[in-house]
């Protein structure tokens, strides 16, 4: 009989035992943080020497129409599509670059390669690309700096040497502030708020838990941040925890943070379901499709996340100035139509600038 | 410990004491294991915080994992019969994919919840037929099925989410007779499902396969069409379960959620259902799935990591399935 209950018991007694001496987990990493400003001011930019590649011995293209091409991780999803919008607005824009959207049809690497081999053959002036892997991408896009081409990622990067510049979408402070600041606005800055993350080793995550922790007791020193819980990227189980945070706390419970793209419409879910709509908010990251459905109810007001159209738009002027000469090792910034100035950050990545918030009005021109 | 079709097993050992409850500890001793931790749970982190034992949080806990107990039925039904599916939990994610798409697409959603019975059942016949006919290994079987069920499901869906499902589709957030219907649905099977194996003569040649493939052959049990059978009605049940699981929110991951296979699996075997096959209850997997949902709760209560979740349930697994072979050499050794 005993080795039949001994286990169980063993097991469950561990498990109290523990219970009592845990404190609360963040689920940050213990890297530094570099927390905004609270205001919108600017950060201070750590200067970095340049430290992407160079197209070797490029033509002069300063001001000749450019022939490029763009190449994501694929095509067919709303997500690229939108990147492939902002990249022909900005063409047409310009109105001296002539450029086409050309990706796999599948997230896969070795189509991506011989994509950009081909194009690099038959001759562009400038690829932009969102690397499959960061890795594995980086020989093919060194050929094609050897062959002149001016190269520029965006979305997804690689090794800084097998690019000229890297359009980054969002850094993790920013990321961080944003939340925070859309959160503190919901629920005050009193307000009582948990954390549904994937699981605490999963390194953005833990990044921008980090910076979020530091960025809320330096601008928003009241907020309490009640604890934080992980459902990896599983939506029930996001809905579940979320469900029982929403039981744990009760009425202290002010807001719920979704941390990734699965917990946010879960979390969404949960306090629909549980009947909170108005008084707990949701915000988190997340794409606005999976959205689109608690917007539409009124229970999420906002979500964030960058937007791709920006993004997309951002690459092309990259190029552009980096064709022109005008973006070169040192810049400090680089014009980008209608976003205006754009940092340049880490040595050799342009920041396209404060997170988008998707709201009930935006949402619906997006498709991703 | 199980109901088995060794009756002298189940028999009251002579001696002093209350020959039921004797009785009823060989018949269920992992299920009424089972069953006292959750009530110890209960009461432990009840007194702890009292708001663990609220309507709403109870109601979270017994709805949480009733997907996984339904999957499990079907797991337990194969595990006893000696044959394992670790495709299952992308089969689940190809299931709701499907289900979504119907329903989004304006088909009626009576045939939006009954597609993914039928596609389940249907594919897991096949793997029924590779197993019983083809002499394929399950676990070789399954885990080919598990990289095209998950290959496909990218490669089709490109990883876009289902959103805008009719209210209609939404069943497991209905309640019925005060009682969210994913509860309903949980109960209803159990006690289906645990009255069909040990009353039919069908759910008890599952056991004598399992217990001992030759006797069974020898007794004229049809062990091939009875493989494929059982892959069947775990199909049947794996379809069911993704009816919860894909109505529960307003929107359909399109990724298969890592690890529900493994999850499934588990509830089976801390159930009782031993590995070697011929023994176990679904009663006792829907408990250990309850169980889950339990631990986990608690975790969060009780502001302890989840990762203690994973280290607790590896131990139950490990500490479980040593006790059944100690057991079995207790009582052929």
């Amino acid at each position: 009989m005993l080795i039949k209950v001994l286990p169980t018991f063993l097991s469950l007694s561990l498990l109290t035992g523990v219970s009592y001496a845990a404190p609360a987990w963040t689920g940050a990493d213990d890297q530094p943080t570099n927390p905004l400003a609270c205001d919108a001011s600017p950060a201070d930019v750590a200067s970095k020497p340049y430290d992407g590649g160079a197209a070797v011995d490029a033509p002069n293209r300063k001001g000749k129409t450019l022939k490029a091409v763009d190449i994501p991780k694929l095509v067919g999803i709303g997500y690229f599509t939108a990147t492939s919008k902002g990249i022909a607005e900005a063409a047409k824009e310009m109105g001296t670059m002539d450029v086409k959207t050309d990706g796999p049809t599948k997230a896969n690497i070795d189509d991506q390669i011989t994509l950009i081999d081909n194009y690099t053959t038959s001759g562009v002036d400038g690829i932009l690309y969102a690397a499959n892997d960061p890795v594995a991408i980086a020989p093919i896009l060194k050929k094609a700096l050897a062959a002149g081409i001016n190269v520029v990622g965006y979305d997804a990067n690689s090794s800084p040497d097998s690019r000229q510049w890297f359009v980054n979408q969002a850094e993790f402070n920013g990321v961080a502030k944003s939340l925070i600041d859309t959160l503190s606005k919901e629920i005050g800055e009193d307000g009582a708020f948990a954390i549904v993350t994937s699981t605490f080793t999963t390194p953005n995550q833990a990044r921008w838990i980090a910076e979020m922790s530091a960025y809320q007791a330096k601008c928003h020193p009241k907020m309490k941040w009640l604890e934080t819980v992980e459902a990896q990227e599983d939506n029930i189980l996001s809905f579940n925890q979320a469900k029982t945070l929403i039981n744990k706390y009760g009425p202290d419970l002010k807001g719920i943070v979704g941390m990734t793209s699965v917990a946010t419409p879960a979390a969404a879910d949960a306090i629909t379901q549980s009947g909170k709509c108005g008084s707990i908010s949701v915000v988190g990251l997340a794409t606005p499709n999976a959205m689109k459905p608690y917007f539409a109810s009124g229970c999420v007001k906002s979500a964030i996340l960058w937007n791709p159209v920006d993004l997309g738009y951002a690459a092309a002027y990259v190029l552009r100035a980096t064709a022109d000469g005008d973006l070169k090792p040192g810049s400090k910034s680089v014009k980008a139509g209608k976003l205006g100035e754009l940092k340049v950050i880490n040595g050799s990545e342009i920041l396209l600038g404060a997170p988008f918030v998707f709201n009930k009005e935006n949402a619906s021109s997006f498709d991703f | 410990m199980t109901a088995t079709t060794d009756d002298t097993q189940a028999a009251p050992l002579p001696g002093k004491g209350n020959a039921f409850i004797r009785y009823a500890y060989r018949s269920y001793g992992q299920e009424l294991t089972i069953l006292c931790a959750i009530l110890i749970m209960f009461v432990s982190v009840g007194l702890y915080s009292p708001r663990f034992l609220s309507f709403d949080n109870l109601n979270s806990i017994f709805a949480g994992n009733a997907y996984i107990a339904v999957a499990a039925i079907g797991m337990s039904m194969l595990i006893i019969t000696g044959q394992i599916d670790v495709s299952v939990g992308a089969l689940i994610g190809v299931l709701a994919t499907i289900s979504g798409t119907l329903a989004v697409s304006g088909y009626p959603v009576w045939l939006a919840w009954l597609m993914p019975v039928v596609i389940g059942m249907a594919i897991n016949a096949v793997v029924g037929i590779l197993v019983a006919y083809g002499r394929i290994p399950s676990i070789i079987a399954t885990l080919g099925m598990l990289s095209v069920l998950k290959g496909g499901l990218v490669s089709v869906t490109g990883g876009a989410w289902i959103s805008n499902l009719p209210p209609d589709f939404l069943l497991a957030q209905r309640v019925m007779l005060g009682v969210p219907f994913p509860i309903l649905a949980m109960i209803v099977l159990t006690v289906f499902a645990s009255v069909w194996l040990k009353y039919s003569a069908l759910g008890r040649s599952l056991y004598a396969i399992g217990g001992n493939r030759e006797a069974a052959l020898a007794a004229g049990i049809r062990i091939q069409r009875r493989i494929v059978m059982v892959f069947t009605i775990h199909g049947a049940f794996a379809g069911l379960a993704t009816i919860l699981f894909a109505t529960q929110l307003q929107v359909i991951q399109s990724t298969v959620p890592p690890n529900l296979e493994l999850t499934i699996i588990t509830a089976a075997v801390i159930g009782g259902v031993s590995v070697l096959g011929g023994t176990g209850t679904v009663i006792g997997s829907t408990l250990a799935a309850i169980l889950f949902a339990t631990i986990g709760s608690a975790l969060i209560f009780t502001n302890v990591s989840a990762y203690w979740l994973r280290a607790v349930i590896g131990l139950l697994i490990l500490i479980t399935v040593l006790a059944d072979m100690m057991r079995r050499r207790k009582v052929w050794g």
